[in-house]
């Protein structure tokens, strides 16, 4: 496989409007419907369990594990809905508020840190930096079942137990997925970029926010989406570490719909979608970050 | 991220998180009975727990109860009684019931991770039997506070359900239901072939019950059709069976492993030669076929039960099956009854079996007199209110008896209803001893493994049960060591 | 991994260091306190007997030593590899043509992104039970697809010939995560690097494999290790499919799960440590050949 050369991208060039791209106004009509097409088929395929959800939601119970699968309930339930914002053991609003709280949190945490410490790894060089490297991988690699319960005690020692810190605080301090990512990208930008910016005097900080970061924006959507997300979704550390049903966030409180023997399982589709809906707007809008050309504005002068 | 449908056929957790997961019949019946009820639990919930206890002086004990599974109106219903409780006198509150939180499996590590940490509940319902908890020194032991009780002295339950909660000499937990086990078998399916379809007439022998069978198996090409009745496959029913070939699995007294009698390899066996002469000895074919192994529930892949849809002539299940027949699944037919296991080629007599909820108090728990006068007040009169919300056999002899099923009676009529309760009661009677064995889980897991290697083929009955039988007992003898 | 830059031309000032730290410093802290210490108890639990609900007893090395003749050990590690070695190459590559497809500048092609994504974005109990339905084996969609072939589709996940292959599909389905990723990293290579590529006369293949490949490289190389270091460690959806017997016949006991028996079902954390070690040792040699062959195929922005 052919290497570029070093220097093969010049500064000049990385800041050219991005109006005139490559790819604009490539495609015409017929193509364009054609890619939809192809897409289109994949798309669907992709798509199901969201379609699934949302029809089970609007299902009667015993509806929705019908085989050959019913993609359709027979009538509209739109009243499974209201059932779920009136459920006594979930208090939606409530709940809502602290996956909110929760996602974000560590959402803003996880970007901050991540980024940081991820450009550290990629660009700057700093005695250990290998074998701290490693050690940060290596962090991923121990399944969580033989490290929960030490960790559980370490939060217990230092008095956290049934707050939000044990699920907050970490992600503050980056985390080894992410750091992993950002180096990644941050080591595909041409070394030009900031060694320029070095000789003119800039300090490494500086570098770094001014520079660097506008150049990886696709990363760091891809990171903050991810972790919205993911954190989000986990209801196992909320019940691990959180006491008080009022803490609760909607991924616990989705629990609620399920029996010992009967489930709920249009009332937890309901909630499910529900609590999904956000996120599908949050990827909609986040998703703009990915039309090629918004990554270029930032660096000046 | 992690999801929580667990698939539920043949394994420890599985039966009873099928029924958990997949069991839809009768929650709308479930639902439309205890909805009214919901609202007025929810506002006494929220505003009793402080004034509710007043008439004792002293400063209230609050003790918090955790159990692992249960949707909103199961865990109110235990809200419902732990006020009662509070009101009753007690002075002690139950101010936290931690209930139906994400999967069974979940709530065992936050349990555990809690109980590493001394930091225990006051007291729990957990789906481990005792003996296994008591022997790595997880539970307190409870006999002088039997003795001293109003309802949990020894007497007063049946030794073979207690037997699972007795280690080293001591009780660590009280069973506080146990639902036995039975054959459902379709009356209406037999009379069409003009078989008589009693309780009295059904075959007594695996033998004749295997003849039987066969009458109602039916293939096309590759696909079964219809079933007679599936050969014994489950690794928890395994031990009723092995108690109607004369055989156990576990003889707790010596503490030893029995997998590999003679009795269990004959009746592995019998399973094996059933599964040739009626299911062309695909396992495979079989279960691709239908759902006719989800002994009476919908499967975890969507396909309505079998035996509901009147394809099946019958099924082995737990008496909670009976609370959840009448299900849409449950189609164009309406007469079911239950039978007794029959008897194997080496056997005596019949046999049952069941599966328990047992309240425990955790090692290190500050308040066990507390925790305790809470369970012994649960395990009599918390009951009513428990079997409305999921239909259990309350195990003590102080419990109501006069319990039965409502979805059950609106079908078929208050007589039947509770004949059939009591059947299964009567059950408990001949159960063989079940959950007694300190490595139930490693047993359990490596019986699964054995079962299966057998129907798919891999090994003959002798060898796979010997290879749970060495494993099982090294494992053993590794804990007492 | 402690790899030498290729071009080491600048030397290592001391500023430069300094800076690096402090970028690092974060995580440095939370790597002692969340991540080394909780590495180290396991490790110490791996050396002992440990019940969760008693302390540890320190027993040296037996755990590792029952492991080494423990045939279900060797079936989960067995499974875990076969579906290891097949669903990371596959998703890799899928996930690469999917966001090619993807990256495109066609109007509404942000409906397909997004639809792409959902499978991550809709609870995972709601996704799974959903790509159950698809797989059953008489009337689930895709054998009814497989049938219109004139094909006879397999029994998935009643077959423990199949079954793991029903888990396979189950990861290309979630390969969203890993598009997503490839798409940002197509998205940082610079259009003008494509557009003189185009006017040297490269046709798009030519375009796709000297300039798109070898700058997405860093990408790949996340997405490979990344795949290795979970799939290994799969266990949600084994844990969905088979519970912790690996149902049908053992097929999708993953080593994972077994694991998660051995601690929470046999209360045995001292052997499911040791499992769990000899687990991170594997992962660690895998991924320390990975980033061995590095050099010969990763693009660095140097």
């Amino acid at each position: 496989m052919r290497l570029l050369r070093p220097g093969a991208v010049t500064q000049a060039e990385r800041t050219d409007e991005p109006r005139q791209g490559f790819y604009a106004g490539r495609m015409g009509f017929f193509r364009q419907t054609a890619w939809h097409i192809i897409l289109g088929g994949l798309s669907v395929c992709f798509a199901l369990p969201l379609l699934w959800m949302l029809s089970s939601a609007l299902k009667e119970n015993q509806e929705i594990f019908r085989i050959p699968v019913q993609w359709f309930p027979e009538t509209f339930l739109w009243g499974n809905f209201i059932e779920v914002l009136n459920y006594p053991g979930y208090p939606f609003f409530l709940f809502f508020r602290n996956s909110m709280f929760y996602a974000g949190m560590v959402t803003v945490g996880t970007v901050l840190s991540c980024s940081l410490v991820g450009y550290g790894f990629a660009r700057l060089r700093f005695p250990g930096r290998g074998f701290l490297f490693s050690l940060t991988l290596a962090t991923m690699m121990v399944p969580y079942i033989v490290t929960f319960i030490p960790t559980f005690l370490l939060f217990k020692n230092l008095g956290v137990l049934g707050t939000y810190i044990p699920l907050i605080a970490p992600a503050f301090f980056a985390e080894a997925f992410f750091i992993f990512m950002m180096r990644q990208f941050f080591r595909g930008v041409p070394r030009e970029l900031d060694d320029a910016a070095r000789v003119d005097g800039a300090g490494e900080f500086r570098i770094f926010w001014q520079i660097m970061l506008p150049l990886v924006k696709p990363a760091l959507v891809v990171m903050a989406v991810f972790t919205f997300v993911w954190t989000w979704h986990d209801f196992f550390r909320p019940l691990i570490y959180l006491n008080d049903p009022d803490q609760f966030p909607l991924s616990l409180g989705l629990f609620s719909f399920r029996g010992r023997r009967l489930t709920e399982w249009h009332l937890m589709m309901a909630a499910a979608t529900l609590m999904t809906a956000p996120l599908v707007i949050l990827f909609a809008v986040a998703q703009k970050y990915f039309v090629r050309g918004m990554r270029m504005f930032g660096i000046k002068g | 991220m992690r999801p929580d449908l667990r698939r539920q056929m043949p394994i420890v957790v599985s039966r009873r998180r099928f029924l958990q997961l997949l069991g839809m019949s009768g929650a709308a019946v479930f639902l439309g009975s205890c909805g009214g009820e919901e609202e007025v639990v929810q506002t006494t919930a929220a505003s009793a727990s402080p004034t509710t206890a007043a008439p004792t002086t002293a400063a209230p004990i609050d003790i918090d109860f955790w159990l692992p599974g249960g949707s909103d109106p199961f865990c109110q219903g235990f809200v419902t009684v732990a006020d009662a409780f509070s009101a009753s006198g007690s002075g002690i509150n139950v101010t936290e019931v931690l209930c139906g939180v994400a999967d069974d499996e979940d709530f065992n590590e936050r349990l555990l991770a809690n109980l590493a940490a001394g930091t225990p509940p006051d007291a729990v319902i957990i789906w481990d039997p005792p003996v296994v908890m008591a022997s790595l020194g997880a539970l307190e032991p409870l006999d002088d506070l039997m003795a001293a009780s109003v309802n949990s002295k020894v007497e007063n339950w049946p030794e073979g359900v207690l037997a699972s909660c007795r280690w080293d000499g001591q009780i660590f937990g009280l069973p506080a239901t146990a639902s036995s086990y039975a054959i459902f078998y379709n009356q209406e399916l037999l009379e069409s072939k003009g078989i008589p379809s009693g309780r009295d007439d059904f075959p007594t022998t695996w033998d004749d019950l295997k003849a039987l069978s066969a009458e109602f198996v039916q293939w096309d090409g590759d696909t079964l059709v219809s079933a007679g009745m599936i050969p014994p496959y489950d690794a928890v029913e395994a031990a009723i069976w092995s108690a109607t070939n004369g055989g156990t699995l576990y003889d707790a007294e010596s503490k030893q492993v029995r997998l590999d009698s003679d009795e269990n390899i004959e009746m592995l066996d019998f399973g094996l030669q059933w599964l040739n002469e009626q299911y062309k000895g695909d396992w495979v074919a079989m279960d691709a076929s239908g759902n006719y192994l989800g002994a009476g529930y919908v499967d975890e892949l969507g396909r309505p039960p079998g035996f509901q849809g009147g394809d099946q002539l019958a099924v082995v299940n737990g008496f909670w099956l009976a609370a959840d027949m009448y299900g849409s699944e449950f189609a164009g037919w309406e007469r079911w009854n239950v039978a007794g296991f029959p008897v194997g080629p080496s056997g005596t007599s019949t046999a049952s079996g069941f599966w328990p909820n047992w309240c425990a108090i955790p090692k290190g728990a500050p308040n066990p007199e507390a925790s305790f006068a809470w369970l012994d007040y649960l395990v009599v009169d918390g009951m009513s209110t428990w079997f409305s919300q999921v239909p259990d056999i309350p195990t003590n002899r102080l419990a109501p008896d006069d319990l039965f099923p409502q979805s059950v009676a609106d079908q078929r009529g208050d007589e039947f209803a509770t004949d059939m309760t009591q059947f299964f009661t009567g059950q408990l009677e001949v159960a063989a001893p079940m959950w007694t064995c300190p490595v139930q889980n490693f047993l359990h897991d490596q019986l699964y493994t054995a079962i299966s290697s057998v129907m798919l083929k891999e090994a003959t009955p002798k060898e796979a049960l010997t290879l749970a039988q060495e494993a099982t007992q090294a494992e053993l003898d590794s804990l007492l060591s | 991994m402690a790899r030498l830059r290729r071009l080491r031309s600048r030397p290592l000032g001391r500023r430069e260091a300094l800076a690096g730290f402090l970028f690092v410093s974060p995580w440095l802290l939370a790597l002692v306190v969340f991540h080394l210490y909780p590495i180290v108890a396991a490790t110490y639990l791996s050396l002992s007997e440990y019940s969760v609900f008693t302390p540890p007893e320190f027993i040296g090395f037996d755990n590792y030593a029952k492991l080494w003749d423990d045939p279900t050990v060797w079936r989960a590690a067995g499974n875990s590899l076969f579906y290891a070695l097949l669903s990371v190459p596959i998703g890799l590559v899928v996930a690469l043509i999917l966001a090619l497809l993807l990256n495109r500048p066609v109007r509404g092609i942000g409906i397909h992104r997004t639809l792409f994504y959902m499978p991550a974005v809709v609870p995972p109990v709601a996704g799974t039970i959903v790509f159950l339905l698809l797989l059953e084996p008489r009337a689930g969609p895709l054998n009814t697809a497989i049938e219109t072939v004139g094909l006879d589709g397999p029994a998935w996940f009643q077959d423990p010939a199949w079954a793991k292959w029903g888990l396979i599909i189950l990861s290309l389905w979630g390969v969203g995560a890993a598009t997503l990723i490839f798409l940002a990293g197509l998205q940082e290579i610079p259009e003008s690097l494509l557009e003189a590529a185009s006017m040297d006369g490269a046709g798009p293949w030519r375009r796709f494999s000297n300039v798109t490949l070898p700058l997405l490289t860093p990408v790949i190389l996340f997405n490979l290790v990344i795949g290795v270091i979970y799939s290994f460690q799969v266990f949600d959806a084994a844990m969905i499919v088979g519970g912790t017997s690996g149902v049908p016949g053992g097929s999708t006991l993953m080593y994972m799960v077994h694991i998660y028996r051995t601690a929470f079902g046999y209360f045995d954390m001292g052997y499911a440590s040791a499992q769990a070690m000899v687990l991170f040792l594997v992962i660690v040699a895998v991924t320390g050949a990975i980033f061995g062959t590095t050099r010969r195929w990763v693009y660095e922005g140097v």
